[in-house]
């Protein structure tokens, strides 16, 4: 286990209501530098809303999250420079249709970290290279495959050299065929010792790569255990259900 | 035969009564393209302050500035609107026609050139924004790199064709003495008490302009549209 890691992320008492509903209640846990979280758990658990209050795209309503120790809640944290440090992998690639590939990996790197072009250019291409896709740095995201746009996706992220990625269900809008080759590139960065937060409904993928794997059911964190023992003796009752129904 | 050209004759050459005309051209293509600025500096500012309200509701005050142009300018007639600009606002200062002119179909386009940009910011997915904040992008810095170069794409027919309006409409300046193209062949008609010849030339003259702007935009539309094969 790679609980011996910085603590990364102190979560404490986050809530976040939408009106009257609850979605997080009360969630507390802590993140460390090289573990590769994984939250599992029903739709509408609040499991992606946990997952996007961590870079503040969705503001919680109480409760603190602190990053190496301080608190990114707090108004006076500089929003655009903490998010720098955090990539984020959404579900629908989110790429940006305007643009070529390359300027896709490039625009925040020379806009928000002032490297030159020349600079970015050459880091971009080391990328698209690890993820085989160097050939397409002029083509535009249309022309790509959902997998190809993923891995796009998640090298943009890796552009900004992020502290920790977050994984938004990065596989859930791609066709059968092509979950492989994003799942591939994620354990690649997980062997790395990348800061992994993923949330997933690839049981197999939680099971290999991740260290901790978080049930999230009603807004709660219900069950969190290492891969071996959260899939082969799970205690929570709900949890129990959960598994029954998609293994 | 003979008789047209005896009418081309008299309506457009005798006296030099082109430069009617060619005056009216100038002036009816200076008050388009200014008004077209104007129209276009006003919309986008409108339309980012109407949308960063909507989506994050930030800017009470100036949205509410905004609405209230909207609806004014669109509740009132283009006509009327110039006159007041005329008569009123400017009526106890002696500025140029073409300033005002200038002035009161920039204001006027500017307000649906925004509703329309508005359409077209709003209908960029929201997954765009949030990508470009996760990367650590400021709100402004979102919608200057990211945003708006989609908009201004989606909202390009829509914006061409406002631009045909407001070069159309720019024929009723006549009213406040402003010489137009319309006014010019209206003038031309009021020598040669021969309306057919001037009124259907200054027709085709609006003709041919509508027809090379909109073969513009076609081509620049093609080009821009290079990122989505």
């Amino acid at each position: 286990m790679s609980d011996r890691g910085d603590v990364l992320f102190q979560i404490t008492d986050l809530c976040k209501a939408f009106g009257s509903n609850l979605v997080l209640d009360h969630i507390s846990t802590e993140i460390r530098k090289g573990e590769v979280v994984v939250i599992v758990g029903p739709s509408g658990s609040g499991k992606s809303t946990f997952l996007r209050s961590l870079n503040l795209l969705e503001m919680p309503t109480s409760g603190t999250i602190c990053f190496e120790g301080r608190n990114i809640t707090d108004k006076k944290t500089d929003i655009n420079k903490y998010r720098q440090k955090i990539g984020m992998v959404f579900q629908h690639f989110n790429l940006f249709p305007h643009k070529t590939i390359l300027e896709n990996l490039t625009l925040a790197p020379i806009k928000l970290l002032k490297k030159s072009k020349e600079e970015a250019d050459r880091e971009a291409r080391e990328l698209l290279r690890r993820v085989g896709l160097e050939e397409k740095e002029s083509a535009y995201p249309a022309q790509l495959s959902g997998g190809q746009k993923q891995r796009i996706a998640i090298v943009r992220s890796l552009a900004m050299h992020p502290e920790v990625m977050l994984f938004d269900e990065p596989t859930s809008a791609l066709d059968p065929e092509m979950v492989g080759e994003v799942l591939q590139v994620m354990s690649e960065l997980a062997r790395e010792g990348m800061t992994m937060i993923i949330v997933t409904h690839e049981m197999g993928f939680a099971r290999e790569v991740g260290t901790r794997v978080l049930f999230v059911d009603e807004g709660v964190i219900k069950e969190e255990n290492n891969p071996q023992n959260f899939f082969e003796h799970p205690s929570n009752p709900r949890l129990r259900e959960f598994l029954s129904k998609i293994l | 035969m003979e008789d047209f050209q005896v009418k081309f004759y008299t309506n457009f050459i005798k006296d030099d009564r082109y430069m009617y005309l060619v005056k009216g051209l100038g002036n009816t293509l200076a008050i388009t393209f200014l008004a077209v600025l104007l129209g276009i500096f006003l919309g986008f500012l409108v339309a980012i302050v109407r949308s960063t309200y909507d989506k994050t509701g930030k800017g009470k005050l100036p949205n509410m500035i905004c609405r209230l142009y909207l609806t004014v300018i669109r509740g009132t007639p283009m006509m009327v609107q110039l006159m007041i600009m005329c008569y009123v606002v400017f009526g106890k200062y002696n500025v140029s026609k073409l300033i005002v002119t200038t002035l009161a179909f920039g204001i006027n386009s500017g307000a649906y050139v925004a509703e329309i940009v508005r359409s077209g910011i709003m209908s960029i997915d929201p997954g765009q924004l949030e990508a470009g904040r996760s990367l650590g992008f400021s709100y402004s810095q979102t919608m200057w790199h990211i945003i708006m170069p989609q908009t201004f794409k989606n909202v390009l027919p829509a914006l061409a064709n406002e631009f045909i309006v407001l070069l159309k409409e720019t024929s009723v300046c006549g009213y406040i003495g402003m010489m137009d193209l319309t006014r010019g062949g209206d003038i031309i008609r009021s020598r040669t008490y021969e309306p057919f010849m001037p009124l259907i030339g200054v027709a085709l003259i609006y003709l041919v302009m509508v027809m090379a702007f909109s073969a513009l935009v076609g081509k620049l539309e093609r080009r821009l549209r290079t990122s989505e094969r």
